[in-house]
């Protein structure tokens, strides 16, 4: 199984993420998901979200997820991007692309992972604004 | 033995500080550690329920053994995505 963590200060590419995307004939679902910064927190409007990571755990812990997905689902390959710092209302902090032979482990083990990151990924986010601290 | 204590996200406010050292008597445990860190850090008594702990990069329950040069993370609890 491919696999491609990323953890940035810098926007979300999503072109460039769709442009580098490899998909192989034995592939036939691509399961993309989007986790944005919604504009409020706790009922509170927000401007932004800020996020912090223990980044080398972060990579660590994320690295052992993808090594349990490999051994669950039949997926070729998978990608995730994880932005950090401050992250404006409107813009994605989370990118996870999983590519599998078919749909339904796709699903599966795309929800898995997104599920077992917040679980387990030492990332924190402080709501900033009106709303915020 | 000497371990490091890092403190993150709002932890690091009520500590005051990102990282910390600690001298324990050999066969001490991370929950030898904790009592330690909230008579140190006492601010941070009221989140203890709550409190994760890493060693290394690995999460750790309250028994486990810790080594002279140990990375003791502590945080609380995690909000990705």
């Amino acid at each position: 199984m491919k696999r491609h963590l990323t953890i940035t200060m810098e926007p979300i590419d999503e072109a460039s993420l769709l442009a580098g995307r490899s998909v192989s004939s034995a592939a036939g679902a691509v399961v993309c998901f989007l986790g944005m910064v919604r504009g409020t927190e706790s009922g509170k409007a927000i401007t932004a979200l800020e996020y912090e990571a223990f980044e080398r755990m972060v990579e660590h812990q994320i690295g052992l997820l993808f090594d349990v997905m490999g051994k669950r689902w039949p997926v070729e390959s998978v990608r995730l991007v994880h932005r950090v710092g401050l992250v404006p209302v409107g813009q994605p902090s989370l990118w996870v692309e999983v590519v599998a032979p078919h749909r339904a482990e796709a699903f599966a083990a795309c929800q898995w992972l997104i599920d077992e990151l917040k679980r387990v990924a030492p990332i924190w986010k402080k709501p900033m604004g009106a709303g915020g601290r | 033995m000497r371990v490091t204590v890092c403190f993150h996200s709002w932890f690091k406010d009520m500590a005051g500080c990102s990282r910390a050292e600690e001298t324990l008597p050999p066969g001490s445990t991370v929950d030898t550690l904790v009592a330690r860190v909230l008579v140190r850090f006492p601010k941070l008594a009221d989140a203890q329920r709550s409190m994760l702990v890493a060693v290394g990069l690995e999460y750790r329950g309250r028994d486990c053994a810790l080594s002279d040069g140990d990375e003791v993370s502590i945080f609380p609890p995690v909000q990705g995505g």
